[in-house]
């Protein structure tokens, strides 16, 4: 059996800096654990298609939204999937007041070590997951 | 509402999510670019999974209004939606129509913001430019 990866979807929201944040946290992930995590268009997803749907109910499934309508784990869950993690971007932005996200097209150097802040969290779940399938 | 009955102030453009490829990221960014800088008291944007997933005021807002939208691939995942949920659009732009020749592009999975090459930035700017022209015809057939 070929070993599972993690989809990270995060928020699409292009209205805001905070979902920029969340967009450019999926992809540090992506970065870091090379080869064992992807992601997948939340549109697409959020539209019905077929092979995101079958993606991420194959895989470990990772949302990170932006706001309190959270789009991400909502839709992920209305494709039949509980994700195994969610995250909102805001409560760390809350937690960690002086790394603030400038715009969003540069989220700016607060918005960067907000992005660095998450993906070190989200990994370190994720290598938690790992661990405790392998128990 | 009827189609030629869309007065309006603004135009939406919706751009697509695209987060697994980077003509996902180009769209965005022209959208940002011509939200931000071209054409910022004619446009608006809406989150096109919110729209998708139900958001009432944004479907109700692209039944009313004008709706740009603006994809990365084939799939018009931005188009489609719109089209379902709230009636035609006024003009769908695909960004792969702009990078027929760069493999470069095309060789990739996905980019964030802050690492496009310069082609892409280029291509950035060509899509906001033409969403740009865009929301001056739709505003200026409004105006008739």
């Amino acid at each position: 059996m070929r070993d599972k990866k993690f989809i990270i979807i995060p928020c699409s929201g292009i209205g805001k800096p905070i979902g920029t944040v969340a967009r450019e946290t999926a992809y540090e992930i992506i970065k870091q654990k090379s080869g064992t995590a992807e992601t997948v268009c939340l549109a697409l997803l959020t539209s019905g298609d077929k092979m995101a749907i079958k993606k991420i109910n194959d895989n470990y499934c990772i949302t990170l939204d932006g706001c309190a309508k959270h789009c991400a784990q909502k839709n992920t869950e209305a494709c039949g999937k509980t994700p195994d993690k969610s995250y909102m971007i805001l409560k760390f932005a809350a937690e960690n007041r002086e790394m603030k996200p400038e715009g969003m097209v540069d989220i700016g150097e607060g918005g960067r070590a907000l992005v660095k802040t998450v993906s070190k969290k989200i990994i370190s779940d994720m290598d938690e997951i790992l661990q405790n399938e392998k128990k | 509402m009827e189609e030629n009955e869309k007065k309006l102030s603004k135009v939406g453009v919706v751009s697509c999510s695209g987060e697994d490829l980077p003509e996902g990221t180009i769209s965005r960014l022209a959208t940002l670019e011509t939200l931000h800088h071209k054409r910022p008291f004619d446009t608006t944007t809406i989150c096109l999974p919110l729209f998708i997933a139900g958001g009432e005021g944004d479907r109700m807002f692209a039944k009313n209004h004008p709706v740009i939208t603006v994809d990365g691939c084939e799939k018009l995942c931005a188009k489609r939606a719109t089209e379902k949920y709230s009636g035609e659009v006024a003009c769908s732009i695909n960004v792969r129509d702009f990078i027929k020749n760069s493999d470069e592009i095309k060789n990739k999975s996905n980019v964030s913001n802050n690492e496009l090459n310069e082609s892409e930035k280029r291509i950035v700017s060509e899509v906001a430019d033409v969403i740009s022209l865009k929301v001056d015809e739709i505003l200026k057939q409004n105006d008739k």
